[in-house]
């Protein structure tokens, strides 16, 4: 029986975003922090381990987009530290100056890379379906391409079969697909496949104890260095007006955001 | 210099063309209910696929990249999509973006722009080509068809991995919420479905939709996706938006930075929508709303 694997990103947290004078994206500015997505995966990835695979291990893989490496290294450290105290059994982290920022070909011939260096075959290698900072939604798809290995995206429901099949759920805008593939497979998963529970105490304290493995591009073979250039990050500045309606009575408030509908033209009279 | 056009529906298709025509020759690979012929009066030769899951359109679009090794292949950015094109991307490690605009095509470089950071930025980028582009919605004029009507040619579906078991359409609420001139949505502050009425009795003297934040349509399933707005459910442009009872997560506001007005009824005055709105009433929605459709009606005598 083959190990678990499940992919997890450090990503930038769009809800600390700042601007620069210029309104530009201060990079340097904003943590990183586990994508909410590759939560889902950590949590899908314990709960198959537990009913399916109870002598699998489960590995994480992170490659750092975000640099330069050293000034990320704590916020990568705490999203590595959540994936095994969920219950992952051992970390890989890839993270190399040349590989910043990111590109999600670098990322998926890294974690490629990654499978090959520690001997890895996976039974099972899963994703969340898109990442907050870049929502493409592409590194899993390209993984299961380099492997030559069967991929499902969007799973909201994953079962196994017989120990040697897939059955998942895929969810697409407007129906939803039963398939099912041999295993190995490739799986991204939706944020509807489960509801992550917080690790315990037990389990943070644990967590430091298993083994990480920090790697750099040299260490692995066949890294793509990144080929899209990030030309600008903009802020965008959506100017609400943020008024607060007020009055004695609600039947003021009512009258008075009516009025400001009308002169703005939103609605007719 | 060639692209390669994919699609299912045809308004996508003539979006797509207009973006690869910037690269010269297009061939156009057509899969599922789409109708090649009707795409061959766009005046590029078509391949038609009847099969519509992802893993047949990859190995079809392989072959078909193989043979005529584009510089781009444009298509609209749906999941179905996301998943065949990850994979062609993913095969040959040439950059791919999804929800894409303002594509300019260069000399061995394309340049495009998109969304970022769950909504709250733009990203420019400049990617060397090959490269696959999958586009934003609505953001692209649509191609005009030609005089000339091409070649249509049929593909055979190879067998693959993954097999669909059963498919199992999702309900439709008959909503086109991205369409929609005004919205009047609600969230987690309503207490039961049935409550949702309230919402429904405001939209109807507006003659608004009906919209909602991803626990109402994901978790509690009291209205169909098609209901809901935000990163992972339907990005709408009305004129007018009035969020009922929804706090304003980020994935939620990401999903209406093109409204042109927003209103916010919340009785938490801390709720981070209050900051991205442009009126906001901090009030029980119980309460308020159906006030404010009475004073609607009266005043708006419907």
């Amino acid at each position: 029986m083959g190990d678990l694997v499940v992919l997890l990103k450090p990503a930038l947290n769009p809800e600390m975003i700042r601007g620069t004078g210029e309104g530009l994206v201060d990079f340097d500015y904003m943590p990183l922090k586990l994508s909410d997505i590759d939560r889902n995966a950590v949590e899908e990835a314990v709960r198959l381990k537990n009913t399916y695979f109870k002598d699998s291990k489960i590995w994480s893989i992170s490659v750092v987009t975000w640099g330069p490496v050293t000034k990320r290294d704590k916020d990568v450290r705490m999203a590595v530290q959540e994936g095994l105290a969920k219950g992952v059994d051992e970390a890989i982290i890839v993270a190399d100056d040349s590989g910043v920022p990111g590109d999600p070909v670098t990322t998926a011939s890294a974690i490629v890379a990654a499978i090959k260096k520690f001997n890895i075959s996976p039974t099972l290698i899963l994703g969340g379906e898109a990442t907050i900072d870049g929502f493409s939604g592409q590194v899993t798809g390209r993984v299961a391409a380099k492997l030559d290995l069967p991929y499902i995206s969007f799973a909201r429901k994953i079962d196994i079969v017989d120990g040697s099949r897939i059955r998942a759920e895929r969810d697409v805008e407007d129906y939803v697909d039963v398939v099912e593939a041999p295993l190995p497979a490739v799986v991204s998963v939706t944020r509807e496949i489960n509801a992550p529970r917080p690790p315990t105490l037990i389990q943070i304290r644990m967590a430091s104890k298993k083994p990480q493995h920090v790697v750099k591009f040299n260490d692995l073979a066949d890294v793509v260095k990144p080929k899209r250039r990030l030309v600008e990050a903009r802020v965008l500045a959506v100017k609400r007006k943020q008024i607060i309606v007020e009055g004695k009575t609600p039947e003021e408030i009512a009258d008075k955001l009516i009025d400001a509908l009308i002169s703005e033209g939103a609605i007719r009279v | 210099m060639t692209a390669i056009v994919v699609g299912e529906k045809e308004d996508d298709i003539a979006e797509a063309l207009t973006v690869a025509r910037q690269a010269g020759d297009v061939a156009v690979l057509a899969f599922g209910d789409s109708s090649p012929q009707a795409l061959a009066e766009y005046g590029h030769k078509v391949y038609h696929l009847t099969a519509s899951d992802p893993e047949s359109v990859f190995t079809a679009l392989r072959k078909l990249y193989d043979d005529l090794k584009p510089l781009l292949v444009v298509a609209p950015t749906t999941k179905n999509l996301k998943d065949a094109l990850s994979r062609l991307a993913g095969i040959y490690d040439i950059p791919m973006a999804t929800e894409v605009y303002d594509v300019k095509v260069g000399q061995g470089s394309v340049s495009y722009r998109r969304g970022f950071l769950s909504g709250r930025a733009i990203e420019s980028d400049e990617a060397p080509m090959p490269a696959v582009l999958l586009l934003a919605a609505h953001k692209n004029p649509k191609a005009s068809k030609a005089g000339q009507k091409a070649e249509v040619v049929e593909l055979q579906t190879a067998q693959g991995r993954v097999k669909s078991v059963e498919r199992m359409p999702k309900q439709k609420g008959g909503t086109n919420i991205e369409a929609a001139e005004i919205i009047v949505s609600a969230g987690r502050g309503f207490r039961s479905k049935e409550d949702l009425k309230l919402a429904f009795d405001l939209a109807d003297v507006l003659g608004a939709q009906i919209g909602c934040s991803r626990p109402i349509a994901a978790d509690l399933k009291w209205l169909s996706e098609d209901h809901w707005v935000g990163l992972s459910g339907h990005k709408v442009a009305p004129k007018l938006y009035i969020a009922i009872g929804i706090s304003g997560a980020p994935q939620h506001l990401a999903g209406i930075t093109d409204a042109k007005l927003v209103v916010a009824i919340n009785n938490d005055k801390s709720a981070p929508i209050f900051k991205n709105c442009d009126y906001g009433v901090v009030a029980d929605l119980y309460q308020f709303v159906p006030l404010l459709t009475k004073r609607l009606k009266e005043r708006l005598k419907r």
